[in-house]
């Protein structure tokens, strides 16, 4: 920690009159995994897409480890697994074809789409095409060709999109352990707290292309249960529990390698 | 640039639309040559019921030279249209079919590469197809008998079907330009039929030495009147209509937002 992956000062993105983002200032360290949070709308996939380089900041300063984004220089991304928005590949190509491309043009080593393969689960159907994933199996494709080149940054835009309990919690797991065993800081969008409540060192939330609240993950979990311990009725707050309750109960039951501890079917011996 | 070529290629595995682009020109060479073999023989066509009542054949021929002259004006004309949907395809397959461009533009590669590495599989693309023209062309001029075809005659038509072929591919960046800021196949697609029409109309006026569309058709024979040979500013303008085109593709896609 203490070096800077990302930073962003007072940045701004209009399209005439729309404020996408608007003066947006955040710093990101190294080794650390970043939760952005925003309602459908409020400036977070434009964010990720400036980081990117994908769309030019109207103002303001975007870096990314160290690099300006603006600056036209592309050897930064190197360092930089992404995935933005929708799972997407060609179709016509299988898993593992698809990976190859994204290894030719990042050289990455080359044992690694076996490893990203398996690490994602996608063994069974790495000669399938594309275009006959399931879309979760295609956000893990996804994934897979962000992580396929060891990347020193993952920005992933709504990692979770179209994955099953099961695979999200895969997935967390995976970037859990790519942050603290191999030092990869990530930055990760999403519109459900609880997605990036479990993986978040600190988080940000976004509203209008502005950050409106940052803290790290207990120090936001005790203003989450101090504002429903005022703002909502007991009856709320159970029922809220029971979401979280039952939600532990479906994984546990149809968790088939028992990533939780417990096989299915084993709670009851 | 190797590796981005070589990945251009990898893209076009399994696809259809290699075959599709194949039978598109082996058709309007049968077809071409079906037209001869009514013109050389209209009683047995009419008989076939291949040829109307009021069909007039006047003026045309059944020799290698006029059959020639069809095959080069599919190499000019058909390669206008056909390299326009070729170039809109694997341009236009980043933004529509897959949705890949955002992983593309987000490579550490310079995005021109792409765009020459695009344009190199077409040429490649375009070559071969110009090739299955030339040999099914030969084949059904052999089949049909067609007199006047001698070693000189069949060279100066392969010259010809080359110069044509050539000189339609210099057209296709405009259109690779016109997809990427359109993120779509229809505007490209649109200009490229518009841009034939046109050139055909404007090929009958006085500034069809200078207007990109009308120089193909007129190498062609396809429209007006051929000034032989044509001026050299025809050639300038069709090469700076390629240097044009490239260079708006490429400032679009290092300047433009990628939302």
């Amino acid at each position: 920690m203490g070096e800077v992956a990302i930073r962003l000062v007072d940045a701004f993105k209009h399209y005439g009159p729309v404020r996408a983002v608007d003066g947006l200032s955040l710093t990101v360290e190294r080794g650390e995994i970043y939760g952005f949070l925003g309602r459908n709308g409020a400036g977070k996939t434009t964010t990720i897409r400036m980081l990117l380089g994908l769309i030019r900041p109207t103002g303001g300063l975007v870096e990314v480890l160290g690099h300006d984004v603006t600056s036209g220089t592309r050897s930064w991304l190197r360092q930089v697994g992404f995935l933005v928005e929708s799972a997407s590949a060609y179709a016509n190509l299988t898993v593992r074809e698809n990976l190859a491309i994204q290894q030719r043009l990042t050289g990455s080593p080359s044992p690694s789409i076996d490893a990203v393969v398996g690490q994602l689960g996608l063994g069974p159907y790495a000669d399938r095409r594309a275009g006959r994933l399931s879309l979760g199996n295609k956000q893990r494709l996804s994934l897979a060709r962000a992580l396929l080149h060891r990347p020193e940054l993952l920005v992933l835009d709504e990692p979770a999109n179209g994955l099953d309990p099961a695979g999200i919690v895969e997935v967390r797991e995976l970037l859990t352990s790519l942050c603290r065993e191999h030092g990869v800081t990530v930055f990760m969008s999403s519109h459900i707290l609880g997605e990036v409540a479990h993986l978040a060192d600190r988080i940000g939330i976004i509203h209008e292309g502005r950050l409106i609240e940052e803290a790290p993950r207990a120090e936001l979990a005790r203003r989450a249960r101090s504002y429903l311990a005022e703002s909502f009725s007991a009856q709320q707050r159970e029922e809220a529990l029971l979401t979280a309750d039952l939600e532990r109960y479906f994984l546990a039951r149809t968790d088939p390698v028992g990533i939780h501890g417990t096989k299915a079917g084993e709670r009851r011996a | 640039m190797r590796d981005v070529v070589v990945t251009e290629f990898w893209k076009l595995r399994r696809s259809g639309v290699t075959w599709t682009t194949a039978g598109v020109i082996v058709v309007a060479v049968l077809g071409a040559a079906l037209l001869t073999w009514i013109v050389r023989d209209p009683a047995r066509a009419a008989s076939l019921g291949l040829l109307g009542a009021k069909a007039n054949l006047a003026g045309l021929e059944a020799t290698w030279p006029a059959f020639g002259s069809y095959l080069t004006a599919i190499a000019g004309g058909g390669g206008m249209l056909l390299l326009a949907f070729v170039v809109t395809y694997l341009v236009g397959r980043e933004y529509v079919d897959d949705d890949t461009s955002k992983n593309m533009l987000g490579l550490p590669v310079p995005r021109w590469r792409f765009l020459a590495a695009k344009l190199l599989v077409a040429a490649v693309w375009w070559a071969v197809l110009v090739i299955l023209l030339l040999i099914t062309g030969l084949m059904a001029a052999w089949t049909l008998g067609l007199p006047g075809m001698n070693t000189g005659t069949v060279l100066s038509t392969v010259g010809a079907v080359l110069a044509a072929a050539g000189a339609s591919f210099l057209l296709v960046p405009v259109c690779a330009w016109i997809t990427v800021a359109s993120r779509s196949y229809l505007a490209a697609l649109g200009f490229a039929l518009g841009m034939l029409l046109l050139g055909n109309l404007i090929g009958h006026t006085g500034w069809a030495t200078w207007f990109p569309w009308s120089i193909v058709p007129m190498l062609t024979l396809m429209s007006g009147s051929v000034p032989t040979p044509l001026p050299w500013t025809s050639f300038l303008v069709l090469g700076l209509t390629f240097a044009a085109g490239t260079a708006g593709a490429v400032h679009r896609l290092n300047t433009a937002d990628n939302p």
